[in-house]
């Protein structure tokens, strides 16, 4: 089964540090007996499945079913369910030594035969729970009667005795003494083939007279181990030692070359500045700095150089890994790979392959339904999954798609729940994108049985933990039915990061520029009219979305705003993680510097803020944000801006109406009343359903009917590239309907002049010139009614208005076309008054009196409310129903009007709220 | 340093039993000791970086040469007031359990040695120090110094914690 060498020797490399570590963990979680770190025993958890993974795809059979026992048994510790009890580290830690022993002779490895420990195991595991460990792993027969460590088997009745026999195997290739019961960790840094990974291992015990007699090395004989360390000090080392796997690098002798003549080239810098400066000569000290600058950044693109290497170093094990996980699993794949050739850093490299290999493994195991699943939702028999590679602002992308089934955020919710993750409350307020977040949680898995594939939810938090860190992200998106895609973006390099260096109070904050979108400047005149607040959040209006802002003096200092600075205007810098957008006000932007990350103190690891510190040119330290951190300590919620654009709500009280702004093709505008909007999703073209000539968007297990632009009025096709497109949300006639806005371009306050007469049609209201750009604003009322007329005629349980009469006051000529319109087409007839002055004229001339008044609020010579105050202030008309109009009700708004004798409200342009809120006052 | 130079050569004299070199040094009204093998340098560049939202004993971080250390505040960890720099205050670069930190001090006072002998379980009536993160007393001819436990002083540093 096993051919691809190089593979191999990346197995052994990789599962020996993912190893190394773990002795000196057990004996530690040993030491902290009930009081356990969970921690700890997830760190563990995760190297042995890593291990097993990796074994399962290369056909390591052995090694893959005691990592899989050994993984049954720290899941129960894990979960609280088995105190590490010496007898029961005791085991695992035989078991890990025997698989040390394995992955050093991977070639030899299914020949081993390790039953005793898989039974040992077994026996702890079911002594417990009567959990299912019952997986097939195909080769506990196959391994039994080969080779070298035979005679054992008898012997061994089902305590460890065998390993004394079989352990010195390996062992007399790494470790001399390997027959005398201590073996530690730091015995093995001996030169082995897995020599790179051992430097951890052996800080990690660094109190060698703690981990020498430890059961590390109980392996051996039957002698029962009555020495229980407490390693109390090794607990900090373990956690401090970080993994530093040595290892070599080939280099094209020409980049080696080009290294040698730069660092020529320095060493002529270095003499000519030190002639300068005993000349004193300013002259030829700029030259020289302009050359030392030259040669410093060709010397570090050159360093940068002999550490990238392809992608598809990575990329080129999952065909396989596809293959015959797909093969096992009974399921059709292929794999498509895109973007081998792009380059990462050695280090970024080396990380991601046991990330990459559990997404794959997900995509295969959870993501592709099975073949006759498959089929019954329509789609080839044969799933698809793509492996994407590719460059995006500075950064590498690498996504993997699958056509699948998706993933069902309800039933992510449930199981948060069940897990006790979420609380039932949590778990209702939590959006779409949030939930399907859960996955990255620990401990967390919906595959419904444990399998040796996948299933423990251990899996996504590895793969998060993972990224992370190595300075990535890793977002989900998903839909349910047609597939989801992991979407990872990992920084080119760790060594050396552009920032923007940017002041806040006194000190000085580097920003990653990786994580910076763009830079935006809000002079002091516009900070009214483009910073606004929602739900006492401030937020930037930028290009038709509300930016949530996060103040860094104030997030960080709980200082108050400086009030000087906001006459200056903000310096607001846009920045970005995965999802998440927003923009960080900051006091001061100094300059874009290429800087070295250096790691902070321990008693600063708390501050999830920070990414690190760096040393700045003039020898100050400057802290390195981390923008992800940052969000969740200003308590930024991840999410959608369409999101935030819907819970919008303005404060004007002018008479300027909201409108939001769309384009549809490129050179054509539109506007549609903020007031009529209830939300905004964004979602993917493709899950946009045509079903009998009318569009279709799945959502929340019903339909929402969607209306095109150009469907409705004249109007040229949306352009077919986008990938994801705004839907607009209102309801008309009680029910939801969406108008899809490929582009959303802007809110904005604009005073409406409209022209109501050129390019009217039904669904458009008239033309207004927003800027200079002739805008349409679109009736979606009438769009409505035209493409689902059968909606509206419904309602005819709502009394006739036979006629009745009806007092309009308002200023707009628009608006008082429109109401007008509205009234005269359901029946009514209409006066109109251009103010509440008149219109009070009117009223007062009349008799009979009119069946009800309609009112703008905000008009000029006597307002709304003002008109409505007369209006109950005379005895003849005080029982008379006034509605108001506005183009935005607010609380506010409500309550004065309600104090002055309002009986409804109604926002402009919602005609069927108007006609219903007229018509119930013929009911009472 | 400018003190005590008798009893510098007094230790010296008496080479019996093990020897320990300490440092001593002022935080508020008491004196302390750590050992000198653990103290990288002495260092009077008191600048520093502030972290918001750090822990109240950390002071802020500060460039020594090129890696990126942390202040701590010696004073809070005591429970003591903290107090302004002043022309005495240094930051002792200590290194422990493979990590360097500074902890900032009002003075650097001297250098001795003590035979482990001569140090005494800490006085039940000690005051403005917690007990705990006193490892033993040396009483000199002057004054008491304060053996402490670096320890038990990170691990209440811990337990501080959160900011």
């Amino acid at each position: 089964m096993i051919q691809d060498d190089e593979l191999l020797q990346e197995f052994v490399v990789e599962s020996a540090e993912h190893l190394a570590d773990v002795e000196g963990q057990l004996l530690e979680i040993e030491g902290q007996g009930e009081d356990l770190n969970i921690d700890l025993v997830n760190t563990v958890f995760r190297a042995v499945h890593s291990v097993k993974g990796a074994a399962g795809f290369l056909g390591l059979s052995t090694i893959n079913e005691l990592a899989h026992n050994l993984e049954n048994v720290l899941n129960q510790v894990r979960n609280q369910e088995l105190v590490p009890t010496h007898q029961v580290v005791d085991a695992l830690l035989r078991s890990a030594d025997k698989l040390r022993t394995l992955v050093d002779d991977v070639g030899g490895s299914n020949e081993v035969d390790v039953s005793a420990q898989v039974a040992e195991l077994k026996r702890i595991h079911e002594g417990e729970t009567e959990a299912a460990i019952a997986e097939d792993l195909e080769c506990v027969a196959e391994s039994v009667n080969d080779s070298l460590e035979n005679p054992k088997d008898s012997v061994v009745p089902a305590s460890a005795g065998e390993d004394s026999a079989e352990g010195s195997q390996p062992a007399a290739q790494q470790e001399p003494e390997s027959s005398v019961p201590a073996v530690d960790a730091s015995a093995e840094t001996a030169p082995g083939p897995e020599a790179g990974s051992q430097p951890a291992a052996s800080q990690n015990t660094a109190q060698p007279a703690k981990a020498k007699p430890a059961p590390a090395a109980s392996s051996r004989p039957n002698t029962p181990k009555p020495n229980t360390p407490k390693p109390s000090a090794a607990k900090k080392d373990a956690k401090q030692s970080a993994k530093q796997p040595e290892s070599n690098v080939r280099v094209n002798v020409s980049v080696l070359d080009r290294l040698m003549n730069l660092a020529g080239e320095l060493v002529l810098s270095r003499n000519q500045l030190l002639q300068a400066v005993n000349n004193s000569s300013r002259d030829q000290l700029e030259d020289i700095a302009s050359r030392l600058d030259h040669v410093t950044s060709e010397l570090q693109e050159a360093i940068m150089a002999t550490r990238m290497q392809p992608v598809g170093t990575v990329f080129n094990r999952f065909p396989r890994v596809v293959r015959d996980l797909s093969g096992k699993l009974g399921k059709k794949c292929s794999l498509e790979i895109e973007g081998s050739d792009v380059e990462l850093d050695k280090t970024i490299i080396e990380a991601i392959g046991d990330p990459l290999t559990h997404l794959v493994r997900n995509s295969v195991d959870h993501g592709v339904e099975n073949p006759d699943v498959r089929l019954a939702n329509g789609k080839p028999e044969q799933g698809v999954i793509r492996l994407r590679a590719f460059h995006q602002a500075g950064k590498v992308c690498i996504r993997i798609e699958d056509n699948g089934g998706g993933i069902d955020p309800e039933k992510l919710k449930s199981k948060a729940i069940s897990n006790g993750i979420l609380t039932e409350s949590d778990a209702e307020k939590l959006s779409n994108v949030d939930a399907l977040r859960l996955i990255f949680a620990p401990g967390f898995s919906t595959a419904a049985a444990v399998t040796d594939v996948s299933g423990r939810g251990v899996g996504m938090d590895v793969v998060r933990t993972n990224i992370e860190q190595i300075g990535g992200s890793v977002e989900v998106e998903s839909e349910l039915g047609v597939g989801s895609a992991m979407h990872i973006t990992l920084p080119l390099t760790l060594a050396i990061i552009p920032s923007m260096i940017v002041g806040s109070g006194s000190e000085k904050y580097a920003i990653p520029q990786t994580n910076i979108a763009e830079l935006v400047r809000v002079p002091s005149t516009e900070i009214d009219r483009r910073i606004g607040c929602v739900q006492g959040a401030e937020v930037l209006r930028l290009r038709g979305a509300l930016l949530p802002l996060v103040r860094l003096g104030t997030t960080l200092d709980a200082k108050p705003a400086d009030e000087q600075a906001t006459h200056r205007g903000l310096n607001v810098i846009v920045v970005e993680s995965g999802q998440l957008r927003y923009g960080i006000v900051v006091d001061k932007l100094y300059d874009s510097e290429e800087i070295v990350v250096k790691p902070l103190g321990r008693q600063l690891k708390d501050a999830s803020y920070l990414a690190g510190a760096t040393i700045l040119g003039d020898g100050y330290v400057a802290l390195i944000l981390d923008i992800t951190g940052l969000a969740a300590i200003a308590k930024l919620r991840s999410g959608d801006e369409a999101g935030v654009l819907a819970e919008d709500e303005g404060q004007e009280l002018n008479e300027k109406h909201r409108l939001l702004l769309f384009g549809n093709a490129s050179e054509e505008h539109f506007a549609i009343p903020m007031a009529c909007i209830s939300r905004i999703e964004r979602t993917r073209v493709d899950e946009i359903l045509d079903l009998g000539g009318k569009s279709l968007l799945p959502y929340r297990g019903g339909t929402l009917p969607l209306l095109c632009v150009e469907e409705q009025i004249t109007a040229k096709p949306r352009d077919s590239e986008l990938d994801h497109v705004f839907i607009v949300v209102f309801t008309v006639a009680g029910r939801e309907i969406g108008l899809i806005t490929p582009v959303l371009r802007d809110i904005c306050n604009i005073a409406l002049e409209v022209d109501a007469g050129s390019l009217r049609e039904p669904g458009v209201a008239g033309v207004i010139v927003v800027g200079d750009t002739p805008t349409r604003l679109l009736d979606v009322v009438e769009m409505t009614k035209n493409a689902h007329p059968e909606w509206i005629e419904k309602e005819d349980n709502e009394p006739e208005p036979d006629g009745k009469h009806i007092l309009v006051a308002e200023d707009s000529s628009f608006f008082r076309r429109h109401v007008e319109q509205t009234l005269v087409d359901d029946g009514y007839t209409v006066t109109t008054a251009i103010d509440g002055q008149e219109a009070w004229e009117k009223l007062q001339a009349m008799d009979p009196l009119p069946y009800a008044v309609v009112t703008d609020v905000e008009m000029p010579n006597m307002n709304g409310l003002e008109f409505c105050e007369h209006i109950r202030a005379d005895a003849r008309t005080v029982e008379l129903p006034v509605v108001a109009l506005t183009s935005l009700a607010s609380d506010d708004d409500v309550a004065r009007g309600q104090a002055a004798g309002v009986n409804d409200y109604q926002t402009k342009m919602d005609r069927d709220s108007l006609l219903r809120s007229l018509a119930s006052f013929s009911k009472v | 340093m400018d003190t005590d130079a008798n009893q510098i050569f007094e230790n010296d004299g008496g080479a019996e039993g093990t020897q320990v070199q300490l440092v001593t040094f002022e935080v508020g009204a008491a004196t302390l000791a750590i050992e000198i093998s653990s103290v990288q340098e002495i260092n009077r560049n008191l600048d520093f970086t502030v972290v918001p939202q750090a822990p109240a004993y950390v002071r802020g971080v500060t460039n020594l040469r090129g890696e990126v250390v942390t202040i701590l505040d010696i004073h809070i960890i005591l429970g003591m007031p903290p107090s302004d720099a002043n022309a005495n205050s240094r930051n002792l670069i200590v290194k422990h359990d493979e990590e360097m930190f500074g902890l900032r001090v009002d003075r650097v006072s001297d250098i001795m040695s003590v035979r482990t002998c001569d140090l005494t379980v800490p006085p039940s009536n000690l005051q403005g120090v917690p007990k705990q993160l006193i490892q033993g007393v040396y009483q000199s001819t002057e004054r008491l110094v304060l053996y402490v436990d670096m320890d038990e002083l990170l691990k209440s540093c811990n337990q501080m914690e959160p900011a």
